[in-house]
């Protein structure tokens, strides 16, 4: 029975790439052109207008915004998910979890191609492969966790409270500033920077830029407290999506 | 194994009506028993909004009761759904695999039926064409193909009989008819008394929410027609 899911999940996600790709005529290409724009103008804006001073500024803000696109698409995507597939959950017996995880599944293949993309940059702006990134896949995998935890919570509540979705993307637009995506903690005071700490993306993003750009390894101590976190999370993601599910077919069409 | 495949004691289901803080909910269902039992080919009448549509979506398990109880043999109950899940811009084939999976199939039953979809279809070139290209004949020809490949314990049907043109109705018509008097157990909603009468060995009468008769065909119908509120019921079409 759990198999069924698990190949649902997997032919949904193949299907909603196809789609994807089908409905414009670029297709696969707006995989890496759309996120390749996006960074295109963070980096005129903060590195060509504004002349951030930061040495490496272009690799940082690249290796930063890869990381976060991709939690932020599966945050966006993942929690519209179950409120744009009510007319489906009214009309069939399935878990309300699978809809998310279509789409944060189907983020995620995307954001290998785009990572993969970054790598290549790397290489050539002077970044070469290290021993440490084998340290990426649980960086990885963690903020994986994080960003469905986040998906899932969403997704469970978005069908009973829509006026959710004007909140989102400002709540995304402030969590990309605190992340130290597109400028640097270091610009924190002190006291402040403690609180940081326990941002999840803050510290996922430091730690894949330590390994990307700098062959550092990780600080395992706060990617711990992060994965604990991510796990907390997720856990409670999916525990409120299945204890909400009765409630979406009762609600107005 | 005597006992019934589905039960319902007393069963009340609420819905939401808007939106809204607070806002009331209202009962789609208020108090309805039955049983159901293998080879049952029972129909269901009632006026618009008498909750026959949700007593078919609680007997799926899609909506579970607020009040009441309902029990259930290790059964499968799936209401005939077409063009469950399609996409527009995927292949006749790939619509076929995900509406399979969509309706509890596993991959490889779903492939291993890919070719009767086909036949039935008779889509020809167009299967591996998006659906966009479809014409509404061919969608229906496509998903009720996908649809009858599912073969629940119990089949819930939901007005739908035939679907597509003269030609593809019939074929349709009797496969359907076909699969219904096979054996299966059957939960029938229809507004047409032949219909009722062809499929169902008993009828259910349900009326804002609540049993009102149950049991031999002609006799619920009778007293359907009888009602003096049947005044708005649709006339039985021909």
């Amino acid at each position: 029975m759990r198999l069924h899911y698990v190949e649902l999940v997997l032919f949904s996600t193949y299907a909603e790439l196809r789609a994807e790709s089908a409905r414009s005529y670029l297709g696969l290409i707006w995989w890496v052109l759309e996120p390749a724009m996006n960074m295109a103008v963070y980096y005129l804006v903060f590195s060509l207008i504004l002349r951030s001073a930061q040495a490496d500024y272009v690799p940082f803000l690249l290796v930063g915004l890869t990381l976060w696109q991709w939690f932020k698409s599966c945050v966006s995507h993942g929690g519209y998910s179950i409120w744009q597939q009510l007319p489906l959950i009214r009309q069939v017996k399935l878990p309300s979890l699978v809809f998310p995880s279509v789409q944060i599944l189907a983020d995620t293949v995307k954001f290998v191609f785009i990572l993969a993309l970054l790598i290549a940059i790397l290489y050539c702006a002077g970044y070469p492969p290290n021993v440490q990134y084998v340290a990426l896949l649980p960086v990885l995998l963690v903020e994986l966790l994080f960003a469905a935890g986040a998906a899932y919570c969403l997704a469970a509540l978005v069908p009973l409270l829509p006026d959710l979705r004007f909140v989102i993307e400002q709540v995304l637009q402030v969590m990309l500033f605190v992340s130290g995506i597109v400028f640097s903690l270091d610009a924190v005071p002190e006291p402040m920077r403690r609180w940081f700490a326990w941002n999840p993306i803050a510290v996922l993003v430091d730690a894949g830029r330590g390994i990307l750009l700098h062959a550092r390894w990780p600080d395992w101590l706060a990617l711990g407290r992060v994965a604990l976190i991510s796990l907390a999370l997720y856990a409670f993601g999916a525990w409120l999506v299945a204890r909400l599910h009765p409630r979406y077919v009762k609600l107005p069409a | 194994m005597n006992g019934p495949l589905v039960a319902l004691e007393n069963v009340g289901v609420a819905f939401n009506a808007q939106l809204r803080v607070g806002a009331a909910r209202f009962w789609a269902l208020e108090d309805v028993s039955l049983e159901l039992r293998a080879g049952d080919r029972l129909g269901v009448i009632g006026r618009n909004g008498a909750g026959k549509s949700t007593l078919l979506r609680t007997i799926a398990g899609i909506v579970v009761p607020d009040r009441g109880r309902i029990r259930r043999a290790p059964v499968t109950c799936q209401l005939l759904s077409l063009a469950l899940g399609f996409m527009p811009h995927l292949s006749g084939r790939d619509n076929a695999v995900l509406s399979g999976l969509l309706l509890g199939l596993r991959r490889r039953e779903i492939v291993a039926r890919l070719p009767a979809i086909l036949e039935f279809s008779e889509l020809g070139d167009f299967f591996e064409q998006p659906i966009s290209s479809y014409s509404t004949g061919m969608l229906m020809r496509l998903g009720f193909s996908v649809a009858m490949q599912v073969e629940p314990d119990v089949l819930l049907i939901d007005e739908i009989l035939a679907v597509g043109d003269a030609e593809f109705a019939q074929k349709s018509g009797a496969a359907l008819r076909e699969r219904i008097h096979g054996g299966t157990t059957v939960v029938f909603v229809s507004h047409r008394d032949e219909q009722i009468r062809e499929v169902c060995n008993r009828a259910l009468w349900i009326e804002h929410g609540r049993n009102v008769m149950q049991g031999d065909v002609e006799q619920v119908l009778q007293a359907y027609h009888a009602d003096p509120h049947a005044l708005g019921a649709p006339p039985a079409a021909a």
